[in-house]
């Protein structure tokens, strides 16, 4: 459906996105996850076409995007990070105005308007101008405007920035519904928890360039088979560098003063593992055994917090 | 498309009409708070009013005579109402505020005159009154450039006049005198400055004589040839809020998702040209037909007004659109936009008769306005067809220029990634 094929973009002299490459197959859910500023929004809107990238191409259904604009255009729906809507108007006349700026005729354009009222739980509020509504009511009808022509490829720049978590699980709801509907969504976020329940992809993304992709557990293999211990203690002074052999054995994902979090280097037993951190030179408080998150992937790739 | 992008627009007018009433209104109440500040009325020959003022003749020379006479005689008669009195007379009546101003004539003046002296008429004003006395004081300049302009070419028959003032009598040879040195001073007439007070120009066509068996030229009204000027200002104002909203639409990003779903930008950008025409035209229609509503007099040529300010609603959108285009910052556009249209005001004659201003600047400068154009072939409609065609061709075409480069400027800021 989607492929990004070595894309770089520069304002001036940040390069906002550095050679990236990616694939969106027909149906499927790719998350591109990041902190803020890692590169999401210029990498969506390269491939929505509002930016053109200094180098690479993109590729919408096979076809070049920049030699065929306006047909690719056609097949995709934007839902933009900041909120794009008339706020003197309703909830529905901006839902049918977008619907006929989509090429929907005008009755068409309120039907659909109407489903997606409906589908967005919106209906009662239909008839009320957009400014009288929630901060989360607005993230959803900006996503239905995105979705009057029933696009097939559905690119999603961080739906669920700064509302509630009611308000966010109504959304994830929604977006779940459409991924059943065989739409491709292109999804950025840098909420982690969104990226593992809707992606069947997720490439991490920071300072422009494309860490690593993959399916959730592929990502997780990237850590030691997939065994990372949490280490509760009070460290002082005390460096991992300095503790003999440990670096041998385990790799630093995080470290503050009275915790560490580590994954074992290598195909390891747990006990074997458990032994090892027991005999510390620092006294212990507890010691835990997890399945690495993708926050532990990022952790590792780039040395930082997703939300940092 | 359009008609979406048209309805939407329109939609948000109706739900935030205050800003918009108030920009329609405006230039209609400065219209009337201007055209009753210098006196206008509905039809009257000499809207201003006639200028009365005292003549103290303490010459009694037959020049002084014929200075005297000329006051209220013809045309002048029409604007002027001068009285002879002694200086004492006058300079009560001055001070009980029925006199806008006092000439005096002094003695020795057409003997000084006549044998190369130096001369000084007296001018004493009214300082209650602001626009008579002005007028009279600039109407005198004329006069004293004229009189410069007779001792500095007719040199030659200054004897003849000296003899003749000098005699007090003969007016046969008066006559002849005064006919020899008009048909002179007639042929000099161009070389001389022109009047400061544009009242030979306002009044001129009204006053030609109508061809045989074709209609009577209406009345001269100060309000219409206000309004047509006033028109050329505020439109350009009024275009440049409609246009404004251009940069919301780029601030909310409404623009933006457009772009998401169209390659071209010139449809969006053609829909915010044609909103604005709307809301222009609508304020043109207040101005000029409330204007005739309100003010008391007809249009003449009411279709050819309205096809000519159509297409300068059109020149005036485009270019508060390329406006828009140029300058990303709202704010800064806004600056931009009043200064542009303050700028093209005057220049062009909307704020004052272009009559007035240096040489140059009349010459050269003013007939490459677009507001010129308007201006002129508006005002022009008042008396008769003239050029409007040509005007409004010239608009119509500059403001599909200014659409298409706005549109081009606008696809460019969006691949920089600039918004």
């Amino acid at each position: 459906m989607l492929k990004v094929s070595a894309i770089s973009k520069a304002f001036g002299t940040v390069r906002a996105v550095d050679d990236v490459s990616f694939h969106l197959s027909a149906g499927e859910v790719y998350g591109l996850l990041g902190p803020n500023g890692a590169g999401k929004t210029t990498t969506i809107s390269m491939v929505c076409g509002l930016l053109r990238p200094d180098a690479g191409e993109i590729f919408i259904e096979g076809k070049l995007f920049s030699a065929n604009a306006g047909e690719a255009k056609r097949l995709m729906g934007v839902a933009p990070q900041e909120l794009a809507l008339y706020e003197e108007l309703t909830g529905r006349e901006n839902l049918e105005f977008w619907g006929r700026i989509a090429g929907l005729k005008a009755a068409e354009a309120r039907k659909r308007a109407g489903e997606l009222l409906e589908a967005l739980s919106l209906t009662d509020r239909a008839k009320d101008a957009v400014k009288t509504y929630s901060g989360g009511m607005k993230r959803r009808i900006n996503l239905g405007c995105a979705l009057l022509h029933r696009p097939k490829l559905v690119l999603l720049d961080e739906p669920t920035a700064g509302i509630d978590p009611q308000a966010r699980a109504r959304i994830l709801e929604f977006i779940t519904g459409l991924r059943a509907s065989g739409a491709s969504i292109l999804y950025t976020t840098h909420y982690l928890e969104e990226a593992e329940t809707l992606c069947q992809r997720i490439g991490i993304i920071d300072h422009g360039k494309l860490l690593a992709e993959g399916t959730l557990s592929q990502l997780q293999e990237l850590l030691g088979e997939g065994l990372v211990f949490t280490v509760e203690a009070d460290f002082g002074e005390s460096l991992p560098a300095q503790w003999e052999g440990f670096a041998a054995h385990f790799r630093v994902l995080q470290k503050s003063e009275n915790q560490l979090v580590v994954a074992a280097v290598g195909r390891r037993d747990p006990s074997e593992c458990l032994k090892e951190l027991l005999a510390l030179p620092v006294p212990l408080r507890n010691v835990s055994l997890k399945r690495p998150s993708l926050n532990d992937v990022f952790l590792q790739l780039t040395g930082r917090q997703l939300r940092e | 498309m359009l008609e979406a992008l048209l309805a939407k627009d329109l939609r948000r007018v109706r739900r935030n009409p205050l800003p918009w009433m108030m920009n329609l209104a405006l230039p209609l109440v400065i219209t009337a708070v201007m055209g009753l500040a210098f006196g206008g009325g509905g039809g009257n020959d000499n809207s201003l009013g006639r200028i009365k003022f005292a003549v103290v003749d303490e010459d009694q020379s037959p020049l002084a005579d014929f200075l005297r006479g000329a006051a209220n005689q013809g045309k002048a008669g029409q604007y002027l109402e001068p009285v002879f009195l002694e200086r004492k007379a006058a300079e009560q009546q001055l001070k009980n505020d029925k006199l806008s101003a006092m000439l005096v004539i002094p003695a020795g003046f057409a003997s000084n005159y006549l044998t190369g002296g130096k001369v000084q008429l007296e001018l004493v004003k009214n300082p209650s009154e602001q626009i008579h006395p002005a007028v009279l004081e600039e109407l005198l300049e004329v006069v004293v450039s004229g009189l410069n302009a007779i001792s500095r070419n007719f040199n030659s028959e200054f004897p003849a006049w000296r003899e003749l003032a000098e005699s007090r009598g003969d007016y046969h040879q008066l006559s002849r005198l005064i006919e020899q040195t008009g048909n002179r001073i007639e042929t000099a007439r161009k070389y001389l400055f022109p009047p400061l007070v544009g009242y030979t120009n306002i009044a001129g066509p009204q006053s030609a004589a109508p061809a045989s068996g074709g209609k009577a030229a209406p009345k001269f009204n100060l309000f219409a040839y206000m309004s047509v000027a006033m028109a050329g200002m505020f439109l350009l104002m009024l275009a440049g809020q409609g246009m404004a909203d251009l940069h919301r639409e780029l601030s909310r990003r409404t623009f933006e998702r457009y772009h998401t779903l169209h390659e071209r930008l010139l449809p969006f950008v053609a829909g915010k040209v044609l909103f604005t025409v709307v809301i222009v035209s609508m304020g043109a229609a207040i101005m000029l037909g409330g204007g005739q509503w309100l003010f008391g007099f007809r249009w003449p040529r009411p279709l050819e007004l309205g096809l000519l300010t159509l297409a300068y609603v059109f020149f005036a959108t485009g270019l508060m659109a390329l406006s828009v285009a140029i300058v990303p910052d709202e704010h800064r556009a806004n600056a931009l936009n009043s200064v542009l249209s303050m700028i093209l005001s005057m220049i062009g004659g909307c704020m004052l008769p272009p009559d007035q201003f240096p040489a140059f600047m009349r010459e050269h400068l003013c007939p490459l306005m677009p507001t010129y154009w308007y201006a002129t072939a508006g005002r022009e409609l008042w008396w008769s067809e003239g050029s409007w065609l040509i005007s409004a061709a010239k608009l119509a075409a500059l403001g599909t220029l200014c659409v298409g480069l706005a549109a081009v400027l606008f696809k460019r800021r969006f691949e920089k990634g600039a918004r």
